[in-house]
């Protein structure tokens, strides 16, 4: 009884070790996002997804820069400018103010890679417009 | 049987979240209990500001239900800290994963969406759990098992532990549980740990939902079978006045933090956190909330008939759990009243009336009385085992129901419930 015991705490404690070794760099990371909402398509054509207050999304590690396209909408004149913080792996990379509703693109250099097969990039904006929107995200390109 | 509704809630819960069903656990009122984790421990901020700064440009939607308090412009959170409180150890798990797969640590991505999920469903097993031992004491293992089974399929609970299991009723039913067991054992031999035990769930049970504080009543009501057992029930506890204190200091420690937070809010200990919503408690809507097609307990969760003809059962017999019968009684008609006078008496969108999950563990010592009882008699037992089975088969296809939109959140007419009626689509 006391074996079967150690065996099932063993084989828990082996599948445990297992599962977290596995979810340190899971492949499914690179299609993962948060703060998004589903896909659409603008007057122009281009896909996107409204973001909130805070959005995040990786790219390969091996990346050297990657372009992100963004616009915010000015639905009212009184609409205040909105300023993106981006960071690389919680680092600041880059400040960017939209003050108007063109596509701009951030274009990030991103640092030496490091002991991570992907590196994760977050967005944040200083405010937000009506429905919790602040900006549309286009599809990143990474190179 | 636990171990069955383990597997069961988790299979439900994992079925949710890849069928699409659901988006992310954390959403609508289960963002407000639990946007206060995110806030301490990630921003180390008690005024929630971070958060909203964070998620919504510093401004919380309206859904959120956090409103700025007029006077101080802080946010006030209409939902209180208590399943925040009962989250914080899964939280800290998906927060360590979280930095461990380097998942953006703000609160609300992948691993904190699911501890908040699991966590409901964790709370709702060990309700179970505490349940299955006090009814233990009073039942037959075949008897706790149907009703564990009849309460969990049979009524809204198996929703709440997967659906909709970030919402506070997960919680307040592990609490009922474990109030109801503490308390039996309490008055079987009266100790210091119990007191503490009691004073803790006490608590707990005011932090998760403050009108849920009625429920206290069974303690001091507990086996008090006609009015003039009062006087001697008072005696008793002056009896035990230092348990009785020590109940009382911890449950006010446990509840000191959400009075602090409110007057770091607003300047005063005691507020409405709904703002200007409240009760309307001379035109309290008592047959909707019991029998209506829009939300009415018995309309959508008919098994609980067999509790209220268990507990009047019960009330006539000499059976060792009738000492649970006359506060479930009080409790159930100052509960009924209280959230029938609910300015929204349908509590927004639910499946059944999620106002009455907290008060399962009661109903489930009625249903366990009335299956004693039919138990005895073969060709009875066999007739309510079918109806039983056909209303628990009824309650989980409407229960998908609900979650393939076909029945409405709320507000459901006759013509709607009709016209859908054993309708897949």
């Amino acid at each position: 009884m006391i074996r079967r015991q150690v065996m099932l705490a063993l084989l828990i404690a082996a599948a445990t070790i297992a599962a977290i070794m596995y979810l340190r760099d899971p492949p499914w990371l690179l299609s993962t996002t948060s703060g998004m909402r589903s896909w659409e398509t603008d007057g122009s054509g281009t896909r996107m997804r409204w973001m909130g207050g805070h959005a995040s999304f990786f790219v390969a590690a091996d990346a050297r820069t990657i372009e992100i396209p963004i616009r915010t909408a000015f639905e009212r004149p009184d609409d205040w400018p909105i300023t993106v913080n981006v960071s690389i792996d919680d680092r600041p990379a880059n400040r960017v103010v939209l003050t108007d509703a063109a596509w701009h693109r951030i274009v990030l250099t991103m640092p030496p890679r490091g002991s991570r097969k992907v590196r994760r990039i977050d967005l944040r904006m200083d405010r937000t417009r009506d429905d919790n929107r602040a900006a549309a995200i286009g599809e990143v390109v990474a190179r | 049987m636990l171990r069955a509704a383990l597997v069961l809630c988790l299979t439900g819960y994992v079925f949710v979240y890849t069928s699409g069903r659901a988006d992310n656990p954390i959403r609508s009122d289960g963002f407000s209990y639990y946007v206060y984790l995110p806030s301490w421990f990630l921003f180390h901020d008690t005024t929630l500001s971070s958060v909203a700064r964070d998620c919504c440009g510093g401004v919380y939607p309206a859904y959120t239900a956090i409103i700025r308090w007029p006077t101080t412009r802080r946010w006030v959170n209409a939902h209180p800290i208590g399943v925040a409180v009962m989250q914080a150890p899964s939280f800290a798990v998906a927060h360590g994963l979280t930095r461990w797969t380097n998942l953006s640590p703000d609160g609300f991505t992948l691993y904190y969406q699911h501890a908040a999920g699991l966590s409901g469903l964790f709370w709702v097993i060990a309700g179970l759990m505490v349940l299955s031992r006090l009814l233990r004491r009073h039942f037959a293992d075949p008897i706790v098992a149907a009703t564990l089974g009849a309460i969990l399929l049979g009524t809204n609970l198996f929703h709440y532990a997967t659906f909709d299991s970030s919402y506070s009723h997960a919680y307040s039913f592990f609490l009922f549980a474990a109030f109801l067991d503490l308390t039996e054992r309490w008055y079987g031999g009266p100790r210091v740990r119990t007191s503490v035990l009691l004073g803790i769930v006490a608590g707990l049970i005011a932090l998760v939902r403050h009108p849920n504080v009625v429920f206290l009543i069974v303690f001091p009501l507990y086996g008090v079978e006609r009015a003039d057992l009062l006087r001697s029930r008072v005696a008793l506890l002056w009896d035990h006045r230092r348990l009785v204190t020590i109940a009382l200091a911890v449950a006010a420690f446990v509840i000191a933090p959400q009075l602090a937070f409110y007057y770091q809010a607003t300047g005063r200990i005691l507020v409405s956190s709904y703002g200007d919503l409240g009760f309307n408690f001379t035109t309290p809507r008592i047959l909707g909330v019991l029998f209506s097609v829009q939300k009415g307990l018995f309309f959508w969760s008919p098994i609980l008939l067999t509790s209220c003809a268990g507990l009047a059962w019960l009330l006539r017999s000499r059976h060792s759990a009738r000492a649970f019968v006359p506060p479930a009684l009080v409790f159930l008609v100052l509960d009924t009243y209280i959230i029938a006078s609910w300015w929204d008496w349908q509590f927004g969108g639910s499946f059944g009336h999620r106002g009455f999950v907290d008060t399962l563990p009661i109903f489930a010592i009625g249903t366990a009385a009335f299956f004693e009882r039919v138990s005895r008699q073969p060709v009875t037992r066999r007739v309510v085992g079918v109806i039983v089975f056909l209303v628990i088969a009824l309650n989980l296809f409407q229960m998908l129901q609900y979650w393939n939109h076909v029945l409405p959140f709320s507000d459901t007419t006759w013509e709607q419930y009709r016209r859908v009626f054993l309708q897949w689509h």
